[in-house]
């Protein structure tokens, strides 16, 4: 369990991270989603004593700092190419493990696990960012803990990577580790994502579960096919909009509350269908107000 | 659950990691051999173009040293110092200081372990080193006067305190730079032009008063530290007084790197 309380982070004039309070429950993977310069990053740097700011992260009740073997608790990765290039994969691993209590031969272990047994004795100078990121994955996994905090860990990998990613990190979260990711692939969180935690401008805009994300961000329309079209229009209180191929599409209201007048005033239904917002629509909504860098119309 | 952190134990775990990191740069290799080649190859040119008369130990002291007093470096020093460089500007360079607190965040322990293994390893170069080159001189001798009598029983300890001094002082560098080039840029520049210059301007009449602030020029003390015996034109304080004026200008750069390390954002 990670439980961040009142994390606070100041350049200057400009608030970077403000008065930010979640919690991360083990079990499940949650998403740390917020547009560009939201604080995400800077959050996780708090979170794990690499910046200096205000309030406080317990992992299981304790302060990352105090912990002897933090590796053996807590994986983290913040930056995919945080090694160095002339280090081999193998030896940038053993590094991490001698100073964190960790047996040498985990590392050629975490290696195999992320498929780059084979290129153990190479220098990572010449790894692809698909690569570089399945090393820092290995990194996080060095000491088999029980927490993973990932930034973005998904950038750079193709869709196969992206696909063995996520499997990964459901499989390790329904080992009962605490996962938190951020991830700025929409489509991909809403596949891997039990959780999210949503912010913007450093401020808190939503903590739940994905389907309360979207169903609060976004409003849900029913799609109605009828012979008798102009009739249900007629009939409905809603929002109705005639779509070209005949079809109507309704806001404000249920596929169950539309069943039920179609019913009560004989209406033949041939198409009944509640149509979900996307996460991304959700996203969209959620953070425009708090978006920091907004481009002009092509 | 794993222990919490405590400072001897972590201490011994940010030197395992240190001492990991140090032996898998091939970096570091180049530039222990490059430190003992260099003396080395000094030492033959040097025991070669005087063996048609007898060696004079403070001569023999210069070998063993790497030029002793009489180079205004110790090149050797320099090689082994940009491995203290290293150590933290390349944590910064690459961005490795992230894994590196994520696995060991207790930033005093970090810090300590890498002054503590680069100068370590300076210390047991420094002896390989002065050993080669006397067996290097011995070689073309046949003998080596005045090894065990002043000035060369002096200067012996003194070259390994000024590499040691070196490396440290590297190491500071770097972590208040936060990166490489800067702190080796340093590392010359004051020594070769800075105090070079000074220590010319002072014969001049209007900056003669510069000549009493010689002796606390920190590098040009630090030289000192190898004092054969010679004369010299600058007044500097006695070898191991000038030893302190060098290791106190180290203590305060030190000083500077431990707070700028554990006060700023990684």
């Amino acid at each position: 369990m990670i439980s961040v309380t009142a994390l606070h982070k100041r350049y200057g004039d400009k608030i970077a991270v403000d008065d930010l309070s979640f919690e991360v429950r083990p079990g499940t993977v949650t998403g740390f989603l917020g547009p560009n310069g939201a604080g995400k990053s800077t959050t996780m740097r708090l979170m794990l004593d690499l910046d200096h700011g205000g309030g406080e992260t317990l992992f299981d009740g304790r302060r990352f700092a105090t912990i002897r073997h933090p590796m053996a608790e807590i994986g983290a990765v913040l930056e995919a190419k945080a090694f160095h290039p002339t280090r081999t994969a193998r030896n940038h691993l053993r590094m991490l493990a001698a100073g964190s209590g960790i047996a040498a031969a985990r590392a050629d272990e975490v290696l195999e696990l992320v498929g780059l047994s084979d290129v153990r004795h190479r220098k990572p100078q010449g790894f692809s960012l698909g690569m570089a990121q399945r090393l820092g994955l290995a990194q996080a996994l060095l000491g088999d803990p029980g927490t993973l905090i990932l930034d973005e860990p998904a950038n750079g990998l193709d869709p196969h990577g992206i696909h063995w990613l996520r499997d990964v990190l459901r499989s390790l979260a329904a080992e009962g580790r605490t996962v938190l990711v951020s991830s700025h692939l929409l489509s991909e969180m809403s596949l891997m994502a039990d959780e999210l935690v949503v912010i913007g401008r450093g401020r808190m805009i939503y903590q739940g579960d994905v389907d309360g994300f979207v169903r609060r961000f976004t409003d849900s329309t029913v799609l109605v096919r009828s012979p008798h079209a102009d009739r249900l229009t007629a009939l409905l209180r809603g929002s109705v909009e005639l779509l070209a191929d005949g079809a109507l599409r309704v806001s404000g209201t249920d596929a169950g509350a539309i069943g039920e007048l179609a019913y009560r005033n004989d209406i033949m239904l041939t198409e009944l269908a509640t149509q979900t917002a996307s996460l991304e629509s959700a996203f969209i909504t959620a953070t425009e107000a708090d978006e920091e860098y907004v481009g002009g119309a092509a | 659950m794993s222990e919490l952190a405590s400072g001897p134990l972590v201490l011994t775990d940010a030197l395992r990691f240190e001492w990991v990191r140090i032996r898998t740069l091939r970096s570091t290799y180049w530039l222990v051999g490059a430190a003992v080649l260099l003396n080395a190859v000094l030492a033959l040119v040097a025991a070669y173009g005087t063996q048609d008369r007898p060696p004079a130990p403070a001569f023999v002291g210069a070998i063993l040293t790497g030029g002793g007093p009489f180079v205004p470096i110790p090149l050797a020093a320099v090689c082994l110092a940009a491995i203290g460089v290293f150590a933290t500007g390349h944590e910064y360079r690459y961005g490795t200081i992230q894994p590196a607190l994520t696995a060991l965040p207790r930033r005093s322990a970090l810090l300590a372990a890498k002054l503590v293994v680069p100068a370590a390893v300076t210390l047991v170069v420094a002896a390989v080193s002065m050993a080669v080159n006397a067996a290097v001189a011995l070689a073309v001798w046949g003998e080596l006067p005045g090894l065990t009598s002043w000035p060369v029983d002096e200067a012996m300890p003194g070259y390994l305190v000024l590499g040691v001094l070196w490396t440290v002082l590297g190491t500071a560098l770097a972590q208040v730079f936060r990166g490489v080039p800067s702190a080796l840029v340093l590392l010359l520049v004051v020594p070769l032009v800075v105090e070079q210059l000074m220590a010319q301007l002072s014969y001049v009449d209007q900056f003669a008063w510069l000549g009493p602030a010689l002796k606390f020029l920190p590098f040009m003390a630090g030289q000192h530290l190898l004092d054969l015996g010679g004369t010299s034109d600058v007044d500097l304080f006695g070898r191991w007084a000038s030893g302190g004026v060098f290791a106190v200008f180290v203590a305060v750069v030190v000083g500077a790197a431990w707070t700028t390390f554990t006060r700023r954002d990684a």
